[in-house]
């Protein structure tokens, strides 16, 4: 312990040995390299989730890209996975770890059906908001065992009462919920379109499911001509009271790229 | 000591025996390990009276820039009965890292229930106080990363408040501040509520001069230096915002109010 | 090989999340021994490095978990007791986090533990410590010594060693055996026994005040005096230091508390009425 005034009780270097900011990241005055890179980090990767609650349930995408680096690895990843029928889960980030979750999950509802407590009656019992508390624990216990899944998700669907139910869950166990929500790029720039659509709760329960639908493929659109990891083609999700309707092979709809004549500065142009 | 001794060579420059400045560690191995804790933002505040607390604290959660959620609240009732806690009589608050602060809320929760099955009667806040001291110690060496207020009633009916850091020093107060904006409110409420640097103007000059004595405040007053801390940290501190909640614990139970804080 | 099957028919699902020991711990500390010796730690290779590494301000100011610290604090043995005295600030980086500190520690109705350093660590332990001392009084059938009750700390600490503790305590006491008692823990694992010590940030400070008057046969209301003054000097030199003194005094009957002071007014009754602190050169109301 040091006993001077300046940094009384402060640990000393002769015996702690030297400060070690490789541990913290810039931002904290540390040394940790920016972005995250770490012996353990995401590979191949996948990039913005996108989901928007509205009156009777959730529209969720993501496109269907896993990249590895700056490269365009896998053209064909469905990063939306279908948990049962009340629930849907996108995954952003590393796509190993999201296989890891799928297989996991996978287990759980052949568990949850056809386990010892499995209930008599015929229907999903776990809801959306089960299987987030789920994955969001899972997710912390990891990051507290300093081996996280490196994942950004949202969680899709309805709620035991059958109400419209989204949240994020990421690799540092941070929860929250609203009525729309981006993982990554997403949350720049997909994120402002959305919440001029669904502003709060109570415009989401005016929203209707085409407009919901309107306003995530627009911003899939706006997604691809700015974020360098997308890709035209995408999965979409609506879960409602009927079920889960995924289609995992959409394409970007009237596209327009007449705005990129006006981008200045990236070029050799001069003007 | 053999550091002692290698810094112990005679020099002109006056100095200690070792060297003072903390040194960092320049070439040597890198540590490339996981960052485990981020930072929500927002703001807490609890102010207590003589028969009521009141426990605060903005809806906004973010991570940088970015704004995660505009109702993502910080303040938990704790014990109670099932998941709503309903007849809860005990409000938990916490700031920083929400994940650690979701686990914290959890851990207290779960040991505040555990107890009434146990005890056959309600734990008391002092109790609940200590053991939540205890909760954060015991991540003393890998910390919670949260600043936490705890509020309820004490044995006599008067609303108590107790504040600590990460790691569980704690302290009964009449009034706290933690988070994002905590150094935007607390001078305010030192101001305010604890009337300091405050002299009755009728009392003379010099040593002669009496400081106003704080005097227990009442809901209404204390309702609306709520209000007016959490407006006036909006305009200034970019974590705060979105909404206000407000939980008021009396006899009767825990009242919850909800306003709308400026969104920009 | 039934274990190996267990192993491969067991669901995925299963293998995540807590261990049944990880499970039986957790509720055991949930249930009872709030007071206990089991530390999460992080995962990682060197705990206290990482733990260093999120917690020391002075090496690093923007480091993400500010520990609150305590400062100013001082004993000494008189021939009418001991006088315990604090300031009640406690510093998170620069941010000033309470004025209001409890620095002295009611260890028991003889016994007194002082602050400084991580509050936590000291409100911790010294709790801890009360749980001994008493334990040790319903084994023994009479009140532990201030040495066996310091000894015990120290060991304690001492065991925590290079972990990252960082208190810096005082024990004080009177007991038939001993007399009045006085000694100084810190969480290096050192003890020691003295006349008088100061503890903190503010320590110099103090000492300086203290040693120049301090002579061991001072009536009470001379000593008390002198344990107030010498914080006094701390909270005005030291900017980690401030806020209000705290006085006590441990006699044979037990301890006595006399106050928890505002520094400000006691400041300039100094100065106005004393003519100390005439280093400070503008007149209270200008």
């Amino acid at each position: 312990m040091n006993h001077f005034p300046v940094g009384w009780g402060r640990p000393r270097d002769d015996v702690y040995g030297a400060y070690n900011p490789s541990y913290l990241p810039q931002s904290h005055g540390g040394t940790q390299a920016n972005p995250i890179t770490h012996t353990q980090s995401p590979i191949v990767t996948g990039t913005s989730v996108l989901a928007i609650k509205y009156k009777d349930g959730v529209v969720i995408a993501a496109d269907n890209l896993a990249s590895y680096g700056s490269l365009a690895r896998f053209t064909d990843v469905k990063r939306l996975k279908q948990f049962n029928r009340k629930a849907v889960v996108g995954f952003g980030g590393d796509v190993s770890d999201m296989q890891y979750l799928d297989r996991l999950l996978n287990s759980l509802d052949v568990e949850e059906n056809y386990g010892g407590d499995a209930p008599a009656e015929s229907g999903p019992h776990m809801s959306a908001k089960n299987l987030h508390a789920y994955l969001s624990k899972v997710m912390y216990k990891r990051r507290s065992d300093f081996n996280p899944l490196w994942n950004a998700m949202l969680v899709a669907g309805l709620d035991e009462s059958d109400k419209p139910f989204l949240a994020y869950a990421d690799l540092l166990g941070t929860t929250y919920s609203s009525p729309s929500l981006a993982t990554g790029f997403g949350a720049h720039l997909a994120q402002p379109i959305m919440r001029r659509a669904v502003p709060n709760e109570a415009a989401s329960r005016e929203l209707s499911k085409e407009q919901a639908v309107e306003c995530i493929k627009e911003c899939m659109k706006v997604l691809f001509y700015r974020d360098a990891r997308s890709m035209p083609v995408y999965s979409i999700a609506v879960i409602d009271g009927k079920g889960v309707d995924l289609k995992e092979d959409e394409k970007l709809e009237n596209q327009s790229w007449a705005f990129a004549e006006q981008i200045r500065g990236y070029g050799t142009q001069t003007v | 000591m053999a550091a002692m001794m290698q810094s112990a060579m005679p020099t002109s420059e006056p100095g200690y025996s070792f060297s003072q400045a903390p040194q960092s560690v320049a070439g040597g191995p890198r540590q490339h390990g996981f960052y485990p804790y981020t930072d929500n933002g927002g703001t807490t505040l609890g102010i207590t009276g003589s028969d009521f607390a009141v426990l605060a604290g903005d809806t906004r959660s973010t991570s940088g820039y970015n704004i995660n959620s505009r109702y993502a609240p910080k303040l938990f009732k704790i014990g109670g009965t099932g998941s709503a806690n309903e007849g809860a009589r005990i409000v938990l608050s916490v700031v920083g890292f929400a994940a650690d602060g979701n686990a914290l809320k959890e851990r207290l929760d779960t040991v505040v229930k555990m107890y009434k099955f146990q005890h056959n009667k309600e734990m008391s806040v002092h109790a609940c106080a200590q053991r939540l001291s205890h909760i954060l110690y015991n991540k003393r060496f890998f910390p919670y990363y949260v600043h936490a207020i705890l509020g309820g009633l004490d044995e006599n009916g008067v609303g108590a408040l107790y504040s600590y850091d990460p790691v569980g020093s704690y302290e009964r107060e009449t009034c706290r501040s933690a988070g994002a904006a905590s150094s935007l409110i607390t001078p305010f409420l030192d101001n305010q509520v604890n009337l300091k640097n405050q002299y009755d103007p009728t009392s003379g000059s010099g040593l002669e001069k009496v400081t106003k004595a704080p005097q227990p405040l009442s809901r209404q007053t204390v309702e609306e230096l709520v209000t007016d801390s959490f407006t006036s940290a909006a305009e200034r501190q970019i974590e705060v915002g979105d909404g206000l909640q407000m939980f008021i614990i009396t006899k009767d139970g825990i009242e919850e109010k909800y306003m709308e804080l400026k969104k920009d | 090989m039934d274990a190996l099957v267990a192993q491969h028919s067991r669901s995925q699902h299963a293998a995540e999340g807590y261990s049944e020991d990880e499970m039986q711990q957790q509720m055991s500390a949930d249930l009872a021994q709030p007071l206990s010796l089991q530390f999460a730690l992080p995962p990682t290779a060197s705990p206290s490095q990482w733990l260093r590494a999120m917690t020391d301000d002075h090496s690093n100011p923007q480091c993400p978990i500010k520990i609150a610290h305590g400062t100013t604090t001082l004993a000494f043995r008189h021939k009418g007791g001991i006088v315990v005295a604090t300031d009640s600030r406690a510093t998170a980086g620069d941010w000033i986090a309470s004025q209001t500190v409890k620095k002295v520690i009611e260890i028991n109705s003889c016994l007194l533990g002082t602050m400084a350093g991580g509050a936590a660590d000291c409100q911790y332990w010294l709790a801890y410590l009360g749980m001994q001392c008493r334990l040790h009084e319903l084994r023994h059938k009479r009140r532990i010594s201030v040495a066996a009750a310091s000894k015990i700390l120290a060991n304690l600490v001492y065991s925590y060693k290079g972990m990252g503790l960082s208190m810096g305590t005082m024990c004080a006491g009177v007991t038939p055996s001993e007399g009045p008692a006085l000694y100084y823990i810190d969480s290096d694992g050192t003890r020691l026994a003295g006349n008088l010590f100061c503890v903190g940030s503010g320590q110099t400070f103090a000492y300086g005040v203290l040693d120049a008057e301090y002579h061991y046969d001072m009536e009470d209301a001379e000593a008390l005096e002198l344990g107030k003054r010498s914080i006094l000097a701390a909270t005005h030199r030291d900017a980690f230091s401030g806020g209000y003194i705290n006085l006590y005094h441990v006699k044979e009957d037990g301890w006595v508390k006399h106050g928890f002071m505002d520094t400000n007014p006691i400041f300039w009754e100094t100065k106005l009425k004393k003519g100390e602190f005439s280093n400070v050169t503008s007149k209270m109301d200008e």
